[in-house]
This record gives C-alpha cells, sequence and structure tokens, in this order.
C-alpha cells in the first residue's frame, strides 16, 4: 500500500489499530488519558507542560522539534524538575513543510515513545492524517501544540490548556474533541513527592476539581 | 647489526604539482612560505634555478631578479597528504617505516636488503619507483638514523652508502649540519672553525660537552652508533575507502545506485573485517564535464551497516544532476571508529539505542547535523548560560543533570523583549507583552544575580521577579537595578 493510498482511505485507524491493543493508553490521572499510536492537539498558553507532563510518564527519548525560536526559548533548567532534559533530542527546522517531515520520521520511528511538534497553525487533514499513520506505525503519542488557530483535522484528541492563578503547577485542562470518549474539564495539581529537581521520577497528578464540559 | 635507510625528497611540494601536469612548470616558479615575516623561496624548479633565484631569496628581491617568477605558497596539508601515501607506499621496501615530516622517509632496512639483491641494489629499486611516480629522492643508507639522514641530504650522488661499521669515515667529510644540531649551536660550532663530523669526532667527548653542552655529544653519539637511536615505526591508519573507474560514463539513477552498492559493499566488508564502524561517508562523484563532486552522509553512531549507507546517499544523489554522466567514483569512510556488536534479539535497550541513532542520522542528514542537538549543562549562575545546545551527534556518553537550586522558567527568552508598562510599580502592576494585556496578582522577588565580571560581556547586574498574574500565567520578568525609571524585560516563562 503505497503512502497515497494510505491517505486516501477513508478509515484512517483501523489498519494499524488492530494491532494496538484498548489498554493502550496514557493515564494522566484517572479518567485523562491519552492514546498511543495517535496524534493529539494541544492549545492553550501551558500546551507546553501538558506534552512535558505527558512526557514524563512515557520512557525513552523525547523528540522535540519546531522552529528556531521555540526550539532556541526551551530551558532545560526549568524543565528538569519535570523530565531528565537529557532524554530530549531538539530538531530545529526553519518551515512548516521541514517540521512536519521531521515529524512524520521520528513518529514513524519504534524509539519515539514521545513526539513534541510546535506548530504556528493546526495541522489540516491531510497533514494531520499523514502524522496519524506515521505514528500508528511507530506506536508513540505525537503531540502538536498549536500556538495559533486549530483546523479541521484527523487527530485523537484536541485539548486547552491553561495555567491556574491558584498557585504553582496547577492548570486548567479542558478536551475539547474527542474521537472516542467523552469530553471534560478538569483542574489537575502537579507535584512531586520528591525534592525538586534531579528526581526525575513521575510526579503525582491530582485532580483539584473536575467540572463537566 | 642495524640498518637504515632514508629516503629524502627535497622537492616534495614541485613534484606535487608536476605530478598535476601544472603547465607553470615550465617557467620559472617557486614555492614561498612565510619564514620569520618574510615570503621566502622554498623550493624552486630548474627554469627557476638558471635565471638566476636561489633559495631562501625573500619574494620582493626574487620577483626583481626574475620578473616572469610565478609564485605560489606551499601547502601542508597536501604536502603531507602525499608523503602519508609514500609513507603506505614504502610498506613495500619495509615493514618498520616512520615518517620523517616535513618531506623525509625512515626505513629499517635490517634483514630486508638482500630480497632486493642488496643495498644497492634497494636504494636502486626505490628511486626507480619513486621516479616512475613523478617523486625526485635521494637515498642514504646507513647504521644510524642520523647518518643515513645526512648521507641522503649532504652527498653528491643520489644513493649514498655507509657501509655497516664505518659510519664514521662515511661522515667525515660531511658537514656538521648532519647532526640536526640546533642552528645555534652548529652556527657557534662553525665560528670555533669545526666544519665537518669528521673533525668534530676526533675530539674528546668530554671537551666538547664542556664547551657546547651534552646535547652535542648525544647526538653525536646516536650519530656514529654509539647510543641507540632506534626507528621507531609507525604504520599509517588503514584507509577504508574505494573507487572505482568506469570505461563509459553512466548517469541512471539505478546504475548508480549499483555503483554504490559494490563500493559500500567493499568498504563496509574491510570495516566489518576491523570489527569498526565509520561516522561519516564521502561519496566523490567526477562527472565528465562538471568534475568532481563530493556527497557527504554522517551516522549518529558509528556503522558498517550497507543499506543504511545506501539509503542515506539516495538523496544527495537524487539532487546531483549528472547530465553527461559520470565515470569515476570514490566512497570513502572518515570518523573512524570501534564498534561494539550485541545481539539483537536479547537487548532491547540497545535496540532501541540502535532506532534512536537510526532517527538522528535520518533528521541529520536531511536537515544537517547542525539543527539536531541536545542539552548540556553548563557550569554558571547565569539562566541564559546554565546550558548548550550541542549537536547530538557529537553526544557519546550520558549527561547528567544536578539539581538547580533555584525556580527557573520552562521557556526562557534570550533577548529579553521589553514590556509596554501601564500601571507602573515595582513590579509592574498592569503591563502589556505580545498584544496581551496583564495585571500582576502576586509577585515573588527580586532575585539579584550578578554579572560574571570574569567574562567578557558580563553585563550589568539584574533582579529577577516572578509574577503571577490575574488571567493565570506566570512570568519571569528582569530590570535592571539603579536606574531612576526602571525598563522591564520578559525574560521568561513558568510552567
Amino acid at each position: 500500500m503505497s503512502v497515497t493510498d494510505l491517505i486516501n482511505r477513508r478509515d484512517v485507524g483501523t489498519f494499524a489499530s488492530m494491532r494496538l491493543r484498548a489498554q493502550d493508553k496514557l493515564c494522566l490521572a484517572e479518567p485523562i488519558s491519552l492514546a498511543k499510536g495517535r496524534v493529539h492537539e494541544v492549545t492553550g498558553g501551558s500546551a507546553d507542560m501538558f506534552a512535558v507532563l505527558a512526557a514524563s510518564r512515557l520512557r525513552g527519548p523525547i523528540i522535540w522539534i519546531g522552529r528556531s525560536r521555540e526550539i532556541n526559548s526551551l530551558s532545560p533548567s526549568g524543565l528538569q524538575g519535570f523530565i531528565d532534559p537529557a532524554r530530549m533530542i531538539l530538531i530545529e527546522c526553519i518551515s512548516r513543510r521541514e517540521v512536519l517531515w521531521a515529524a512524520e520520521q521520528s513518529l514513524g520511528a519504534s524509539c519515539a515513545q514521545c513526539v513534541i511538534i510546535e506548530l504556528s497553525s493546526g495541522p489540516n487533514l491531510r497533514e494531520s492524517r499523514r502524522l496519524q499513520i506515521a505514528s500508528e506505525e511507530g506506536g508513540g503519542i505525537g503531540l502538536i501544540l498549536v500556538s495559533g488557530r486549530v483546523q479541521t483535522s484527523a487527530c485523537e484528541t484536541r485539548w486547552h490548556c491553561e495555567p491556574s492563578k491558584t498557585g504553582q503547577n496547577i492548570w486548567d485542562w479542558s478536551l475539547t474533541k474527542n474521537r472516542k470518549g467523552e469530553l471534560g474539564t478538569w483542574r489537575v495539581q502537579w507535584s512531586n513527592p520528591l525534592k525538586r529537581g534531579g528526581a526525575y521520577e513521575t510526579g503525582v497528578i491530582h485532580l483539584a476539581a473536575a467540572t463537566a464540559a | 647489526m642495524r640498518r637504515v635507510l632514508y629516503i629524502w625528497l627535497p622537492q616534495l611540494p614541485l613534484d606535487l604539482r608536476i605530478r598535476k601536469q601544472d603547465p607553470r612548470l615550465d617557467a620559472p616558479f617557486a614555492i614561498i612560505s612565510e619564514i620569520k615575516n618574510a615570503w621566502r623561496i622554498t623550493h624552486l624548479n630548474e627554469t627557476g634555478k638558471q635565471a638566476g633565484l636561489t633559495f631562501g631569496l625573500s619574494l620582493p628581491d626574487a620577483r626583481a631578479i626574475c620578473p616572469t617568477l610565478l609564485t605560489e605558497p606551499s601547502d601542508r596539508t597536501r604536502e603531507d597528504a602525499l608523503l602519508r601515501a609514500l609513507w603506505r607506499w614504502a610498506d613495500a621496501l619495509s615493514p618498520w617505516v616512520s615518517p620523517d615530516p616535513p618531506d623525509g622517509l625512515f626505513l629499517d632496512i635490517t634483514g630486508c636488503a638482500h630480497l632486493f639483491g642488496g643495498e644497492k641494489e634497494m636504494g636502486e629499486f626505490a628511486q626507480t619507483r619513486l621516479s616512475d611516480m613523478q617523486i625526485t629522492s635521494n637515498i642514504g643508507i646507513a647504521d644510524t638514523k642520523t647518518a643515513a639522514w645526512a648521507l641522503a641530504r649532504y652527498s653528491s650522488t643520489d644513493i649514498q652508502i655507509a657501509r655497516a661499521g664505518q659510519t664514521k669515515e662515511a661522515l667525515s667529510h660531511v658537514p656538521l649540519e648532519g647532526l640536526r644540531l640546533d642552528p645555534k649551536l652548529s652556527s657557534s660550532l662553525r665560528r670555533t672553525g669545526l666544519k665537518t663530523i669528521g673533525q668534530l669526532s676526533d675530539i674528546k667527548s668530554g671537551e666538547l660537552s664542556r664547551r657546547f653542552g651534552l646535547s652535542l655529544t648525544k647526538s653525536l653519539s646516536a650519530t656514529l652508533g654509539y647510543a641507540p637511536d632506534p626507528v621507531s615505526p609507525k604504520s599509517a591508519d588503514t584507509l577504508y575507502a574505494a573507487r572505482m573507474t568506469l570505461p563509459d560514463p553512466i548517469g541512471f539513477k539505478d546504475d548508480l545506485l549499483n555503483v554504490l552498492e559494490r563500493l559500500t559493499a567493499s568498504v563496509c566488508r574491510r570495516l566489518k573485517g576491523d570489527a569498526k564502524g565509520a561516522r561519516r561517508y564521502y561519496l566523490t562523484v567526477r562527472c565528465v564535464d562538471t568534475g568532481d563532486h563530493t556527497l557527504q552522509i554522517g551516522f549518529a553512531r558509528p556503522s558498517y551497516e550497507k543499506a543504511a549507507i545506501i539509503q542515506q546517499f539516495e538523496r544527495p544523489l537524487d539532487e546531483l544532476k549528472i547530465e553527461f554522466g559520470a565515470d569515476w567514483f570514490r566512497l570513502k569512510a572518515a570518523h573512524i571508529e570501534p564498534i561494539q556488536p550485541f545481539q539483537i534479539s536479547l537487548d532491547q535497550h540497545k535496540q532501541a539505542e540502535g532506532d534512536t541513532s537510526r532517527v538522528i542520522s535520518t533528521l541529520g542528514n536531511r536537515l544537517g547535523f547542525d539543527r539536531v542537538r541536545q542539552f548540556m549543562p553548563v557550569q554558571s549562575h547565569l539562566p541564559e548560560r546554565e546550558f548548550v545546545q550541542v549537536e547530538a551527534i557529537d553526544r557519546r556518553e550520558a549527561v547528567i543533570w544536578r539539581p538547580v537550586p533555584r525556580e527557573r522558567p520552562i521557556r526562557l527568552f534570550n533577548q529579553s523583549e521589553r514590556l509596554v508598562v501601564l500601571e507602573p510599580g515595582r513590579p509592574p502592576k498592569r503591563f502589556q507583552w505580545r498584544k496581551s494585556v496583564y495585571s500582576t496578582y502576586k509577585a515573588k522577588g527580586p532575585e539579584r544575580l550578578s554579572s560574571e565580571w570574569w567574562q567578557e560581556g558580563g553585563g550589568a547586574v539584574r533582579d529577577y521577579w516572578q509574577i503571577q498574574t490575574e488571567s493565570g500565567p506566570r512570568f519571569w520578568l528582569l530590570t535592571y537595578p539603579g536606574s531612576d525609571e526602571p525598563i522591564w524585560y520578559f525574560a521568561g516563562r513558568f510552567p
């Protein structure tokens, strides 16, 4: 089956998803979970923290793909409270085309359990399908951080994440699109039982409050 | 008894051009290099000598004597490459070779000469072979290194042999520069009237050392064979390269890949046999009309996998414009490193590692390896100097990140952006950044960081404030204390 055939087929997700079992999910905090072998969109002011927390629960390298402005603004001294910066592989691209190409290549590799892609405007149907197929092959999670407008896409879920003023490491996550499942809004708090820095064991994500969408 | 053969290549830089059939060599031509702030002639061709030029002449003088003189600065890299090639070639004469840069080779020929029918025949053989390669040589054979060196350089014949045990006699008329002394020492020896090695060897060594120091007697006894001075052999490092010349040019992609496959097979077989892998591969394609094109690929891990090399070369080969075909190809492996083989089925961790480096290679070969990076910690207290990004392909071992004592933002803006302060305060009560207006809910600070005075451009003292805004985001603001009207900058964003 060529790539064009794969893109044009209507039932995206059945080919490789037969191999993906139902429990192939990454649970951030009950009931918040992300399906593996899928691509997810994240928007909002703390979209990157959503991706970082998801990455902290996965093993292997974290491939972070973006334009030079985004890649060069990442600060490992802040991120190391959540993840081990040595896991990060940064890919600096100069165009959207390159970002998408690099994302497809990385998602297709089985080592990449977490690929974080920064885009100014969301992927369209065609682009997101390609990414979706690549991530089905690799079995990892693709997280697209959209800083601008979102478009209709084949992504599994779409999250909107904003920081909350009530304290440090508290965020409001709302699930605004879900292909399989319900929507919802949660206030989550992250706390690491160990002292900050150096301890990359997964911190605990608490549900502070939950409201129905 | 040791026997040493020295090959002196008196005009190696010129031979380099002669081999390339440089047309300039018909006219007066000289190789120049910068010696003590002046460009001086170091090598000269025959026509140049006939025009009245000599070695060591400064370039302006030489131009005045011979206005048609053409010159070229010496190119040490290319000359060294030629010497290295000859070093490998010299393996045919003796297994015990060491180079004597810039223009000589020492060969320990003990027990080798009879294979060529004697020392004289061996010297002639070497010289014939070298002149076949259009390289001029002088050969000296003696019991010691320095003696062979002196004979090759300071004798009238092309091949000069000092018979075993007769070093002293053979060197008696050689000027004392043949001892490879410090130029200062030899000039002070000349001032006392000593001119040849023979004159020196007649004097008692105690007197010599009292007058001129131990270094003179040491080198004298090494030359005459009283003290050991062995040839320390060094084998030239193996080249992993293969080339192919075709009778007719080719241009179709299938044909190119076919050639590439054969070249890779040959290079990889040798790499694999030595349990080595290469991080870089260079493929030179000589097109009949446009000349040489060198394509380059890299790997994050040393590799000798044929399929991977061919796969990575496919794209650059596609992009190469071959209009009239190419008929000469050369594949060279560089950055050779030993490979530790591992069992794939049992070691899943290693397999994932291999997979990661494959991704890095694929991305790096297309985007450029400078754009695939990883973080490295740096010792500094300034937030923007706490880390650097290094090329992922260069990072070999795991890095340990030490915990930071202070809270740091996850996004750091290096060129701090200036805020528009709407309602002043310390920190500002309301401000605008990137088209959004924020008002301060809580503030923590200042965190005062002094400059790195030992660094150039360490900067001024800075105050950092953590701002919790009403709308949610936490920012890191920066101001420079000491001014009446403080200017606020946006330094970073917290999780």
